[in-house]
């Protein structure tokens, strides 16, 4: 076996049972691994219907083919399971080195099924495989439950674990790895919680074999060249994180403030910024299993009432608690993800939880009572102590738990959720990058930014440089984004590596890993066919072409100041061509042709 | 006129921002600012005598690119950003 390490795990919670089958390789051709593999199963396997957080639902754990071989950033697997905040397919990704190790003891994933009675974890010692009890985990941390679990085990095993908001159904609760990265969103880490599975714990010591040995390594040494030569993936990210993006977002009048209300200027840009956070509190960079890029930050506050210690934040965190809260104080931006971090949390939903509930504390729509504090834009304290109370459920923590489409709805105000399909959406205002609007509006997931990256080029100019404020040529390039960022996913490599690589680079590293001689558009194809197989799920749970859409406030509400002061989001005219691009029909519905045309059929 | 400078920009200058008495295209006022920042800031932000390709120019948060590139004029109101090619998410 080449690439994929040939065998898949099922294990029956509910009955205490751990089976080892083969991999089904003709899925593995069609879907690759990851993300478009997992969603094969559950497609087979689970009702689309079926309630996220009940036995019926099934939580996989799932690598790909170039996880932990030498391609580029190879540090990626996947989690996905119908999603409790979203309804729809769920699926996050996260890095590490928890997805290597998991190949290296000889699996390419982990299929789990129905509860256990009492809190459980799975160890993999290589070909030994148990469920050990975890009653004396439940309760504790990520880094507590990290720590004890090496010391129960291997001290060079590696832990992928829920804190206490997966315990507590956190509607966002985040499965998180190595301590500090997540699979971070649609609240993986709650169902793993509904099953009463606290961790797993793999230790491997196999290679992963790859079919032109060679080959590989030449395709893989160019891939790495590219990384090392692109200014983004090569130096920028490395320095400055991904929030090197706040400034560059802040100044198109595009990083969405008081939870989108404000427009997408925000006063305290530069105090939140990745530049800053280097100048500050960045202790070094970090990166994960073979990574080059090594965006990850080592971050201290080294004194003060947020004096603490942690990683991160990213990009989107250093938005969801600054400009959507409102808040310019960096520490405590840092302490309030760290706390994510620890008691598993999304903090994209969470910090845009809390922005909404700002403003409906503004408005008056919540009181004070109900909260239990104050709770304006800019309060630094709150979003610590609100983000700790959410993880353990304390007072209105429990309210914040459900995210801001529950919350919102809850109080008759559903409009002041920022959120598509119930999940929040992340940091570039869509009235300001009409292409965002629209891959917010179809993600397979609900609100999200890395289903389909149109940042890159309305922003950012990679591979090249669309206008952020017309809604031309935007459908044609979203759908190449989601079928392209679908294979990257389920290849297991990290989607950063996209900066630097296209598909060309991609299908090199594929063919030579698998011994394929496919085309590199009959590779794309395989990420057209997952994306439909998502929206297949999606449909069959009872989605329909008008959850494709935005906020009202996107859509009515004109940007006040910056370049695109006046502009709305033209999501009615995307839309329409998106689904044309994309073979469906008006309703939003894969024809029959198309689902011939990708062998869903 | 305003410009700011972002990330490794930053560092060439050694300044977040200056304000500068200019009047001409973006073009000249990289040649203007090559001269008052030196070497490292030439070489970051210019080829030769076109603008770098890895770096991103805004006037008033538009692109370059949608407007006139390095022809755009400049007024005294203008405010100018310059950031290396960046990316994240």
């Amino acid at each position: 076996m080449f690439g994929w390490a040939g065998t898949i795990l099922r294990v029956n919670l509910s009955e205490g049972s751990i089976k080892k089958e083969a991999l089904d390789l003709n899925d593995a051709k069609l879907y690759l691994g990851g993300r478009g593999l997992a969603t094969k199963i559950m497609m087979d396997e689970v009702d689309p219907q079926v309630d996220p957080l009940s036995p019926e639902n099934k939580l996989i754990f799932m690598t790909g083919p170039l996880t932990g071989t030498m391609a580029a950033s190879p540090g990626r697997y996947m989690v996905i399971a119908k999603a409790p905040l979203t309804g729809t397919i769920g699926c996050a990704n996260s890095g590490g080195h928890f997805g290597p190790e998991l190949k290296f003891a000889g699996y390419d994933g982990i299929i789990f099924e129905g509860k256990a009675e009492k809190p459980v974890y799975l160890w993999i010692n290589d070909d030994e495989v148990e469920l050990r009890p975890a009653e004396h985990l439940w309760g504790k941390n990520v880094f507590e439950t990290t720590d004890q679990l090496l010391a129960e085990t291997a001290e060079d095993a590696r832990v992928a674990c829920i804190g206490p908001a997966g315990e507590k159904g956190v509607l966002f609760a985040t499965v998180m790895n190595d301590k500090n990265r997540a699979a971070g969103r649609t609240g993986m880490g709650t169902v793993m919680g509904s099953k009463n599975l606290k961790a797993i714990v793999v230790r491997g010591t196999k290679s992963v074999a790859v079919a032109e040995p060679e080959k590989f390594k030449e395709v893989c040494t160019d891939a790495r060249r590219k990384l090392k030569e692109h200014p983004v993936t090569g130096e920028g990210l490395r320095a400055y994180g991904t929030g090197v993006l706040v400034n560059i977002l802040n100044q198109m009048g595009a990083l969405p403030t008081r939870n989108w209300r404000d427009g997408g200027v925000f006063e305290h840009a530069e105090d939140i910024s990745g530049e800053t956070l280097a100048e500050k509190y960045l202790v070094r960079s970090k990166g994960c299993f073979g990574c080059s890029i090594g965006c990850g930050r080592l971050t201290r506050i080294p004194e003060g009432k947020f004096k603490s210690f942690g990683e991160g934040p990213e990009y989107e965190a250093e938005w969801s608690y600054g400009a959507a809260c409102g808040v310019g104080d960096l520490a405590a931006i840092c302490k309030a993800n760290f706390l994510c971090n620890e008691l598993g949390l999304d903090p994209i939903t969470m910090g845009a939880t809390i922005a909404c509930a700002m403003e409906m504390y503004e408005k008056g729509i919540l009181t004070r009572e109900e909260v239990g504090r104050e709770l304006k834009f800019g309060d630094a304290e709150a979003i610590v102590e609100l983000t700790r109370m959410t993880g353990l459920r304390e007072g209105f923590g429990d309210q914040l738990a459900l995210g801001s489409y529950r919350l919102a709805e809850k109080y008759g105000h559903p409009e002041l959720s920022m959120s598509v399909k119930k999940q929040e959406m992340p940091a570039y205002d869509a009235r300001g990058v009409q292409g965002m609007g629209l891959s917010y509006a179809t993600s397979n997931r609900g609100g999200c930014h890395v289903r389909g990256y149109m940042t890159s080029v309305e922003v950012l100019g990679i591979p090249e440089k669309l206008d952020p404020l017309v809604t031309e040529e935007k459908a044609g390039w979203l759908k190449i984004f989601q079928d392209l960022t679908a294979v990257f996913d389920s290849a297991g490599i990290c989607l950063f590596t996209s900066f630097a690589l296209g598909l060309p680079e991609l299908a090199d590293m594929l063919r030579a890993a698998l011994g394929w001689t496919e085309s590199n558009e009959e590779i794309l194809k395989i990420g057209e066919r997952i994306w439909n197989l998502e929206r297949l799920f999606n449909l069959r749970a009872g989605f329909t072409k008008a959850d494709d859409t935005l906020p009202p406030r996107l859509l009515k509400e004109p940007l006040p100041s910056g370049p695109a002061k006046g502009k709305v989001n033209q999501l009615e005219v995307m839309l329409k061509e998106y689904y044309q691009v994309r073979g469906w029909n008006e309703e939003g519905v894969p024809t029959e042709e198309k689902m011939a045309e990708l062998s869903l059929r | 006129m305003k410009v700011k400078f972002f990330a490794s920009i930053r560092d060439c200058a050694g300044v977040k921002e200056d304000t500068v008495a200019f009047s001409g295209t973006v073009g000249e006022l990289l040649q203007f600012l090559s001269k008052r920042y030196g070497d490292s800031f030439r070489k970051a932000v210019l080829a030769g005598d076109q603008v770098s390709d890895r770096v991103i120019i805004l006037v008033n948060g538009r692109n370059i690119v949608h407007l006139a590139g390095t022809d755009t004029v400049l007024g005294e109101e203008d405010e100018v950003s310059i950031f290396p090619v960046v990316a994240g998410g």
